[in-house]
């Protein structure tokens, strides 16, 4: 056992005990990344190796210097005495969409590959406050625009640690891969339609999307600002829980962070299931979606062993004490996705007009006729196939003769979603659920290079999660078994506005009444016969 | 050639005085600094940033549209307006577009004698068709072939308000820019200057026969800076328009431009079909909610407004409406006014003598506010007293006004202190009678020889030696009694 294959917390004990030191355990974690990462992404990559084809390839830009100096400082406050902070000396890796000041924030795309942002958003200044030390900005699909990371402007793009041959997930797959792989136990991603737990899923680790608002998004560039949500990518709900205390919490600098008390997510997380009321949905088993031939809408029941994971993990919660409730119906999750597709692309086309070429980031190199050329060459240039399509999309359904049969309509869904959620978790209603357990994903991570090039149904993929963004309320993946193809199956739980310690709980209890199981002794194949 | 009517809607961009933007913590005005020094990563739009509404904003809005007579919303919303232009950091405008702060609201604007047509004052009823607050853009200029950007400005909170096509004259276009910029300042809410683009019109302008009622296609008028130029740049488009008609050709729906220095409007563009911003709610933002005692507490600062100040001075203090006018032109002036008239207690009339004839041309000379004068309304009214009582007179109450300002010091003090007060001892002034008297006996054989108008002439003598602080009466006394 290295130290890198320790939890957060198990790292937080030897630092405190002074049996490790916070450079030893960041030496420990370069080393992981220099074995197992390959290279880094970059523009213009040159076209992958075999060597590449084994490799994670989960950072874009390594911080090894910025680290260094961090570890060193905690060292320092340990010998002094001081309180270091509650992630003194543990590594983390942060998606690059954040801003961090003095580093590269590159969001994955030409157009901001050069942008060296003067600020540091606020969850990540959090942690760095709480003593974390970050060691990298990792990968992620082009602007968080997709699921597989595949989209990413900076390429060798991340590659799934337990099966290099798939994808780690999007769009927080450099996150999700780098915990996989050891190379930090902790990361801060993002998830807007699930891309935080569907990439936690395919990777097999945790990954919780808090309550919108929770954490604040001070920072974060944008994507779909009405969805979008900060969060923890961690080995067990343990170490998501200690990352959440550390970035939860109102902003004075985020208008829409949540002036709500954040509990004591550790304290609370040992007291268990018994007589929580968890549920099951059937519209959570399904799939819905226009037939890309004919745009028939056909329904497609989940794989078993989806299925099956779902299930099990069901009866270990009951095992623990809590009630099962089935037949939750949850009937609006079937137009999550067309709904998405409307609110999601409207938000991010105009928070891409920013990118003009004007004031920072990606400028054209051709000589523009005149501004609208500037415009046009800069963006045509800088911009990869997916924020194009983001913007057609989004420039379409919100011009003005059509954004109430899209727009308006959309958010009309999007009030329905919310609703079924408020009657599955009312504490007087029929269901008085704590939370819903649904798979996360309808698959296994799927194949490099095998759903990329259709958008529309990797889309479909956030089916089960993107739920949880439309209503704003938390959701956390599980890993829940492994598949017949060796690849991790994700178990998700929903619940109310601000559960966060519950499901976190949850979680817990269900990594108790499932450490004994055989899957949980497989590692990803990266770290085998290591 | 038939009787046209022009009609006209103005497009008004007010700049609040707020200390910050109305998103960020930079300073709000940037008139004296130099570019791109009041900006921080939220104003210029770097990517990740989100906008934290300031509330002052909210609370000058709501002054505001409670003046016009607007509906307040107790929740309205910020929408972006999606545009590409490089003075726009964002890429769009949080502005406010359906539910604005403010809904309707009207000015009832008194149109003075000199602006009317056939010379009769009356009130032309002006609509408020949209109130909102939003942020302000940035500049761009052209220099030496390169097009340089400053941010300063974006952020600054504005207000849009917009009339209906309600004025008729280049005049009364002319009177709602001043009765605005006197209501703006008279609330606090901005500084209203124009030439700095704290307020900023764009006139709509379109003929039509007399007598019709509908819409002819109009003319968007830019880039006007002062309300001289609204006036000039709407008489000449009228004129145009007219000529135009008058010539079988058809106005079509351009965009002018002001230049100042020509005295002409240029066209701009033709203004085909309408930009489609792709408006939609600003997800940075929640709603405004302006709950019942937020808005109890701005509205506590509501105060009485010009036009109804102007009406009650006539009617309660029996002012001239030329006095009432001049004295609420400026909110301080007016209170200023009253707290004198109080502390005075006699004719209303005459504290506005006093202020209108010496204390503007102190104020106008100094360039000074009437709150920040030194000669209170106390010490105006103590100063009117003494020269009711006889204590001084009008020419040292006159030179009085000056000192106390400089001094602070009451006039009663002053007086004491540099001994101007009237000398009123009969024996003083019989002594220098009688020495005037004296000095000047060819005067005296006259004045007996019946020419009495000399009279006037022996009291200035007196009045001279006494250096004016002779009791001019007692000196004329004295004098005929002394002369029989
Ligand atoms: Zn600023």
């Amino acid at each position: 056992m290295e130290l890198c294959d320790l939890s957060a917390l198990e790292l937080r004990n030897l630092l405190r005990r002074k049996e490790v030191s916070a450079v030893e355990v960041l030496d420990a974690h370069l080393r992981r990344i220099d074995a197992v990462d390959g290279r880094p992404g970059t523009l213009d990559s040159a076209p992958l190796t075999d060597e590449d084809r084994r490799k994670v390839h989960a950072l874009i830009t390594r911080t090894d210097a910025r680290a260094r100096a961090q570890a060193e400082a905690v060292d320092r406050r340990l010998a002094a005495g001081e309180d270091p902070g509650p992630l003194a000396g543990i590594p983390v890796t942060v998606k690059d969409i954040f801003c961090v000041k003095g580093t590269p924030s590159t969001a994955a795309s030409r157009i901001l590959a050069s942008f060296t942002a003067p600020y540091t958003a606020t969850p990540v200044e959090r942690m760095e406050a709480a003593g974390a030390v970050m060691i990298g900005k990792v990968n992620l699909d082009e602007f968080t625009y997709g699921s597989s990371n595949e989209s990413s402007a900076f390429q060798p793009a991340p590659r799934n640690p337990w099966n290099p041959e798939r994808v780690p997930g999007g769009s927080s797959g450099g996150s999700a891969a780098s915990v996989a792989a050891g190379e930090a136990p902790l990361s801060l991603g993002t998830d807007t339609a699930g891309s935080i737990r569907q990439p936690a899923a395919f990777c097999g680790v945790v990954g919780m999307k808090p309550t919108y608002g929770r954490v604040s998004r001070y920072g974060l560039i944008a994507f779909a600002s009405s969805l979008d949500c900060p969060g923890p990518l961690a080995r067990s709900s343990a170490d998501a829980a200690l990352m959440l205390q550390a970035i939860a919490g109102p902003d004075p600098r985020d208008a829409t962070s949540a002036a709500v008390p954040v509990p004591d997510y550790l304290a609370e997380l040992e007291k268990g299931v018994k007589g929580m009321r968890i549920g099951l949905s059937p519209d959570y088993f399904q799939l819905t979606f226009p037939d890309p031939q004919t745009g028939e809408i056909r329904q497609q029941a989940l794989p078993e062993e989806m299925r099956a994971a779902v299930l099990h993990a069901a009866e270990v919660l009951a095992g623990m004490g809590a009630e099962i409730i089935e037949d939750v119906p949850m009937p609006a999750t079937r137009y999550g996705i067309p709904a998405y597709f409307v609110i999601s692309r409207v938000e991010a086309a105009s928070n891409l007009h920013r990118y003009d070429g004007v004031k920072y980031g990606y400028r054209t190199r051709r000589k523009p006729a005149d501004l609208r050329d500037l415009y046009r060459k800069t963006r045509a240039e800088g911009f990869g196939p997916q924020p194009k399509l983001r913007i057609l999309m989004g420039m379409y359904v919100s011009a003005a003769q059509y954004s109430e049969q899209y727009y308006n309509r959309a958010l009309k869904v999007r009030a329905m979603i919310r609703n079924d959620f408020d009657r599955a978790f009312d504490p007087s209603g029929k269901y008085r659920l704590n939370a819903l357990l649904t798979p996360t994903t309808p698959t296994t991570a799927f194949e490099m290079d095998a759903v990329y090039g259709d958008s529309v149904l990797m889309q479909y993929a956030d089916q089960l999660t993107v739920p949880a963004n439309h209503a704003g309320v938390p959701g956390i993946s599980l890993p829940g078994g492994i598949a017949a193809d060796g690849l991790p199956v994700g178990i998700q739980l929903l619940g109310p506005d601000f559960s966060e310690a519950e499901l976190l709980r949850i979680g817990r209890a269900f990594e108790v009444g499932t450490a004994g199981e055989a899957w949980r002794q497989v590692k990803p194949l990266v770290l085998r016969e290591r | 050639m038939p009787e046209y009517e022009a009609v006209i809607g103005l497009e008004t961009h007010i700049q609040l005085n707020t200390t910050t933007k109305i998103f960020c913590g930079c300073k709000a005005d940037s008139w004296f600094d130099p570019p791109n020094t009041n900006i921080c990563p939220v104003c210029t739009g770097l990517p990740g940033v989100l906008p934290v509404l300031n509330r002052a904003v909210v609370e000058k809005a709501v002054l505001l549209a409670a003046a016009m007579h607007a509906e307040i919303r107790p929740v309205s919303y910020f929408d972006r307006k999606n545009y590409f232009y490089p003075d726009l950091p964002k890429g769009y405008q949080i502005s406010q577009f359906d539910q604005s702060i403010g809904k309707g609201g009207y000015l009832d604007l008194p149109i003075p004698a000199a602006s009317a047509a056939d010379k009769q004052a009356y009130t032309r009823r002006v609509s408020i068709t949209k109130l909102h607050m939003e942020e302000d853009a940035g500049k761009t200029k052209n220099a030496g072939g390169r097009r340089f950007v400053d941010f300063n400005r974006c952020g600054v909170p504005l207000i849009e308000m917009v009339t209906g096509p309600d004025l008729r004259s280049a005049d009364e276009a002319a009177q709602y820019l001043i009765r605005l910029r006197q209501l703006l300042r008279w609330l606090g809410v901005s500084e209203a200057d124009m030439e700095k683009g704290h307020l900023r019109c764009d006139a709509n302008v379109s003929i039509r026969l007399k007598g019709e009622t509908g819409l002819n296609p109009k003319t968007e008028i830019k880039n006007v800076n002062s309300i001289d130029a609204v006036r000039e740049a709407i008489e000449k488009e009228i004129a145009r328009q007219i000529h135009e008609t008058e010539a079988g050709r058809k106005i079509e729906a351009w965009t002018l431009e002001w230049d100042e220095d020509a005295g002409v409007l240029r066209k701009m563009r033709s203004k085909e079909t309408e930009a489609d911003y792709r408006y939609f709610r600003e997800p940075d933002l929640l709603a405004v909610r302006l709950d019942d005692a937020w808005k109890q507490a701005i509205l506590r600062d509501l105060p009485e407004l010009p036009l109804e100040r102007r009406a009650r001075f006539v009617a309660q203090y029996g002012l001239p409406e030329y006095d009432a006018d001049i004295l609420t032109a400026e909110r301080s002036l007016s209170d200023y006014y009253e707290a004198a008239v109080k502390a005075y207690g006699g004719d209303p009339k005459k504290v506005s003598n006093w202020l209108m004839n010496d204390v503007l041309r102190m104020l106008n000379d100094a360039g000074l506010k009437a709150e920040d004068l030194k000669l209170t309304p106390a010490h105006l009214a103590e100063l009117l007293k003494l020269v009711d009582s006889g204590k001084i007179n009008i020419t040292t109450g006159k030179a009085l006004l000056g000192k106390v300002q400089e001094s602070g010091k009451s006039p009663a003090a002053i007086v004491e202190a540099e001994g101007l007060g009237l000398v009123s001892d009969d024996s003083a002034i019989r002594a220098v009678v009688e020495e005037v008297l004296a000095e000047s006996p060819a005067e005296v054989a006259s004045y007996k020889g019946g020419k009495l108008t000399l009279m006037g002439w022996f009291v200035g003598q007196v009045m001279r030696k006494m250096r004016g602080k002779a009791d001019p009466n007692l000196a004329r006394q004295i004098l005929e009694e002394l002369l029989q």
